[in-house]
């Protein structure tokens, strides 16, 4: 038997049983991007279970060098695309419902929401959305928002761009910015059918 | 008046600029009022970005306690702190071992949704993926 290899062994159980708490510390984060991608409390709930299943079966799967939530983010948004390549009009099913993802942002305490803000965020196709999600609402650096969503951090910086302008320019009541006329596929830059 | 993109103004908003590219644009916006009201649209559209997200997160926070804290019964009383740790620790581990089990992650747990939608959404394997 070799002693070194039962130790490395021992460590490496310790370092996965560190998956599970750090999961339940960051179900909030990880059940807001669920809902968000998803359109959704519902809808994300149930991507958001389906992901975690995923994660606790394959938790040997997670490298040590890179950060949990990366790494949680990154199955959560696979889970959605590996469910979404099932259907036979992804794009369709990726539509979300106004009133299901209203109903995400709670009441203030003075009644007060603000419906500007998401009308544009609800007519974002869900990559944008989860965009401005990861930088501004979980301040993840451009390198990790862009190995979250599998696409290079030009494009996360791009972007961020398009519609820190585009809603600058709504809230600002300037001409719309021409963000809108750019199309996005439900898949990585990298994997598009050329023209 | 300063021709700057939209693209270095929000590179400049969101802090990502090198040190010598940001003073030079501080230097610009003193003197350019119309950079300096487009800053300042810019960021305070951020603001509202973080805002609106933060509404989502508050909702999901109260969600998860919820389920974690059960209501308190009157007659029974013990230190808010201690049930709180206690009610946190029985949610997380009895979470984990029904996840161990097979059973599900603990938002598929009764009280978050109804059996019906639990089970439409939850399949029994976890799912193949590439």
């Amino acid at each position: 038997m070799n002693p070194s290899g039962g130790e490395h062994s021992v460590q490496a159980n310790d370092f996965h049983d560190s998956v599970r708490p750090g999961l339940v510390a960051m179900l909030p984060r990880l059940k807001r991007f669920a809902d968000v991608l998803a359109g959704g409390r519902e809808e994300g709930r149930g991507l958001l279970s389906r992901a975690l299943q995923y994660m606790m079966a394959e938790q040997h799967l997670y490298q040590r060098g890179t950060a949990l939530d990366v790494w949680a983010f990154t199955e959560v948004y696979r889970q959605w695309r590996h469910e979404l390549s099932g259907h036979a009009d992804p794009m369709a099913q990726a539509k979300v419902d106004d009133a299901h993802f209203g109903e995400l942002f709670l009441l203030e305490d003075d009644g007060y929401r603000d419906e500007p803000v998401i009308a544009f965020l609800v007519g974002l196709p869900p990559q944008q959305r989860l965009t401005l999600l990861l930088v501004y609402g979980d301040g993840f650096e451009h390198e990790d928002a862009a190995r979250i969503l599998d696409v290079p951090p030009e494009t996360i910086a791009a972007r961020l761009v398009r519609m820190s302008a585009a809603l600058t320019d709504r809230l600002s009541e300037r001409p719309a910015a021409q963000a809108a006329s750019i199309v996005e596929t439900l898949y990585p830059e990298g994997h598009r059918a050329s023209p | 008046m300063t021709e700057l993109s939209d693209e270095l103004l929000v590179a400049y908003v969101d802090g990502q600029l090198a040190r010598k590219q940001t003073r030079a644009i501080d230097k610009v916006l003193e003197q350019d009022d119309v950079l300096d009201a487009r800053v300042t649209a810019l960021k305070h559209a951020h603001a509202r970005l973080e805002a609106a997200f933060e509404a989502i997160l508050a909702g999901e926070e109260a969600e998860i306690s919820e389920v974690a804290l059960p209501p308190r019964e009157d007659g029974f009383w013990v230190p808010w702190r201690t049930f709180k740790i206690a009610a946190a620790s029985v949610g997380i581990v009895a979470a984990l071992a029904l996840a161990a089990l097979g059973y599900g992650w603990p938002l598929s747990l009764p009280g978050l949704g109804s059996a019906s939608q639990i089970e439409m959404s939850v399949t029994p394997e976890p799912p193949a993926r590439p």
